[in-house]
């Protein structure tokens, strides 16, 4: 095995972690999506640390609100209908990533914070939020959409060259 | 081996662009759409459990018959609880109101003329309900909000009248009054009602039916606590020109305009507040615990009011024991007019679990809390009879309230899924002339009013005896 490429059981392991990832944003964004009267608001007025007046300012206003609002439960839903899918794989980690660190800049679980929806677990900077971030780093580095996914099939038949940023496959075709 | 990965992970090198599709590449390509269907499938199961769970919250609305045969009414009472009564009743398809009484023609009466005229009802009003009993031959059904000392010769004489009685609560202010109403209700066969509108609320039938019968969801209850707490509230006053004269206030066992508008708070007109609001709550106590109490021992006086114008204790704070189906409960009710935080509730606490419930709509309207050694609950959840557990979140009315807020964690708070969008007496009044027509019986005849009212008036001779006093089992029955 070259250096770089994962073997069939490592890039396994790396699909089923993108598919569970995929699973949870795509419950989030659906049970968000399909609840009446669901509002980002009370996570955003909460909000502590060093980008709070930021998210209070999300909450404040009823238009950037609903704007917020439409995009997360959107954008969660189909991050995750494209984790699942390998579809566009690395745009979807990407988004992933970005909406996880906004949650955790929301509420950082930093010492002395406290927050009045509770969590179900025991955090010191470290939260899952930071983990689930973490994952989707590899997801986006290793391009698993490639190997099981329909970024596969796009890929062929569209016929597009790899990145060179992909680094050892690569370099070890040029 | 490694070439296939090589392969699988970046269309293979070398290979040409817009190769075709092997069968390889097919399959890899949708090997995670499984996933999906798995994820389609968990998701329709977790609807489907929420629409179960939709539907129980949502009361049953049958749809109003349209050919309901037509109930001629009469009001005899209409003063704030009767306006109340007839709020509702005007929800209440197939009802005709003939006549109202009240002895304040001036106001009480006049106001309810003109509503009900305004309905487009031909009513008549009264000043003395004998006389509306001799006018008004055709009359079905009789709706009693007097004062409490009224209620058991109005009944009586409204039952031997050949009529259904619906007669608020408390049933009488005497014990004998009481007993003369189930005998008059037993001896003219017509229906009598108390008043006591908890047991047709749709929320206390699911708790009582479904949590704790069918469920036992609680397991074996051992403390129960209520309390109705209301703010300190100026007395009652009246328009001067409205005054009823002085000679007609006598005449129907009132001193004063002043008594007469603030009967409640006077010995051998009204109970008190422990009748006044406790009778409602500690009704639902015997409903829940399936039994009458043993013992009663209680502290109460006038600690706050001015005597001059408040007789009854304005302050109480009672004990009963019972001995239920599955061993010994001790049950705590207060009442208070001083302070009125945390509003009314009652809390039934078994070894299993907890309940909270109130027929307020505002607050503490329907919890169940899981004790983290009861069996789970998942099976009442799939069936809606209650919520899955919820974290408990804090109001947020404003940021700056928000800020300093810490909720302690309870993860086994679920909620009674079951509103009522009626006013709160709708549905008692509708079991009640459901009854007449004979589509239902009644929820709460004379002989639960009676045991409600000897488990009640017992508070204030415990009050007055200053030790604990017990039941006896007869002492229920009429």
């Amino acid at each position: 095995m070259k250096q770089g490429t994962l073997s069939s059981v490592q890039m396994a392991t790396v699909v089923a972690l993108r598919v569970l990832i995929g699973w949870h944003f795509l419950y989030e964004g659906l049970s968000k999506l399909t609840a009446p009267s669901w509002s980002a608001k009370g996570f955003l007025l909460q909000s502590r640390g060093p980008l709070a007046e930021v998210f209070r300012w999300m909450a404040a206003d009823p238009e950037v609100l609903e704007i917020v609002n439409q995009l997360n439960m959107w954008g969660i839903t189909l991050i995750g209908l494209g984790l699942i899918l390998g579809c566009f794989t690395r745009l979807a980690s990407a988004a992933g990533i970005l909406v996880i660190l906004l949650f955790y800049l929301c509420n950082p679980p930093f010492v002395g914070y406290f927050y009045s929806i509770p969590t179900e677990g025991s955090y010191l900077i470290v939260n899952k939020n930071l983990v689930e971030l973490a994952a989707l780093a590899v997801i986006l580095v290793t391009g698993s959409g490639r190997a099981a996914g329909l970024d596969r099939i796009v890929h062929r038949l569209l016929g597009k060259r790899d990145r060179p940023s992909r680094g050892a496959t690569s370099s070890g075709r040029a | 081996m490694a070439k296939d990965d090589e392969k699988d992970q970046d269309g293979g090198p070398g290979k040409g662009l817009g190769k075709k599709l092997d069968r390889r590449d097919v399959l890899l390509g949708l090997s995670t759409v499984p996933a999906l269907g798995l994820f389609g499938q968990a998701w329709r199961k977790q609807r489907q459990y929420e629409q179960v769970q939709k539907e129980a919250a949502s009361v049953d609305e049958a749809a109003a018959p349209t050919d309901v045969s037509e109930i001629n009414v009469a009001i005899l009472g209409s003063g704030a609880q009767g306006q109340v009564l007839l709020d509702s009743m005007l929800k209440i398809p197939g009802l005709r109101f003939r006549a109202v009484c009240d002895i304040w023609k001036e106001y009480n009466q006049k106001r309810a003329v003109r509503i009900l005229k305004k309905y487009k009802f031909d009513v008549n009003g009264y000043e003395d309900y004998r006389e509306m009993l001799d006018k008004e031959k055709d009359l079905d059904a009789v709706i009693i909000a007097t004062p409490d000392f009224w209620h058991a010769p109005h009944t009586v004489d409204c039952l031997e009248a050949g009529l259904h009685v619906y007669c608020e609560k408390e049933m009488s202010n005497t014990l004998e009054g009481a007993r003369s109403m189930v005998l008059a209700a037993r001896k003219s066969g017509k229906l009598l009602q108390i008043g006591h509108q908890r047991r047709s609320h749709p929320r206390y039938l699911h708790a009582h039916d479904k949590l704790l019968q069918e469920a036992q969801i609680l397991g074996r209850i051992v403390t129960v606590n209520g309390q109705w707490n209301r703010s300190v509230s100026p007395d009652l006053g009246w328009p001067a020109r409205y005054a009823i004269p002085d000679a007609r206030l006598r005449q129907y066992g009132f001193k004063s305009m002043a008594q007469y508008r603030n009967w409640r708070w006077y010995k051998g007109l009204g109970g008190g507040p422990i009748v006044d609001l406790g009778s409602h709550q500690i009704d639902i106590f015997n409903w829940f615990l399936g039994a009458n109490p043993s013992h009663v021992m209680a502290s109460g006086g006038l600690d706050y009011h001015d005597p001059a114008t408040h007789e009854w204790y304005d302050t109480v704070m009672t004990v009963y024991e019972f001995e239920t189906a599955r061993g010994k409960a001790r049950a705590y009710y207060q009442t208070q007019t001083t302070n009125g935080s945390l509003g009314y509730f009652e809390n039934f606490m078994g070894d299993q679990g907890t309940l909270v419930i109130s027929e307020s709509e505002a607050a503490n309207s329907g919890y169940v809390y899981r004790d983290p050694n009861a069996p789970a609950w998942d099976e009442w959840v799939q069936r809606g009879y209650i919520t899955a557990p919820e974290l408990q979140e804090t109001v947020r009315t404003d940021e700056d309230a928000v800020l300093d807020v810490r909720e302690s964690v309870s993860p086994d708070q679920h909620t009674i899924p079951v509103v009522l969008r009626d006013p709160y007496h709708q549905p008692h009044l509708q079991n009640f002339f459901d009854a007449i027509r004979g589509t239902a019986t009644l929820n709460c005849p004379a002989e639960i009013g009676y045991e409600t009212a000897v488990t009640v008036l017992k508070v204030n001779e415990a009050i007055e005896a200053n030790e604990r006093l017990s039941f006896r089992p007869e002492e229920f029955e009429v």
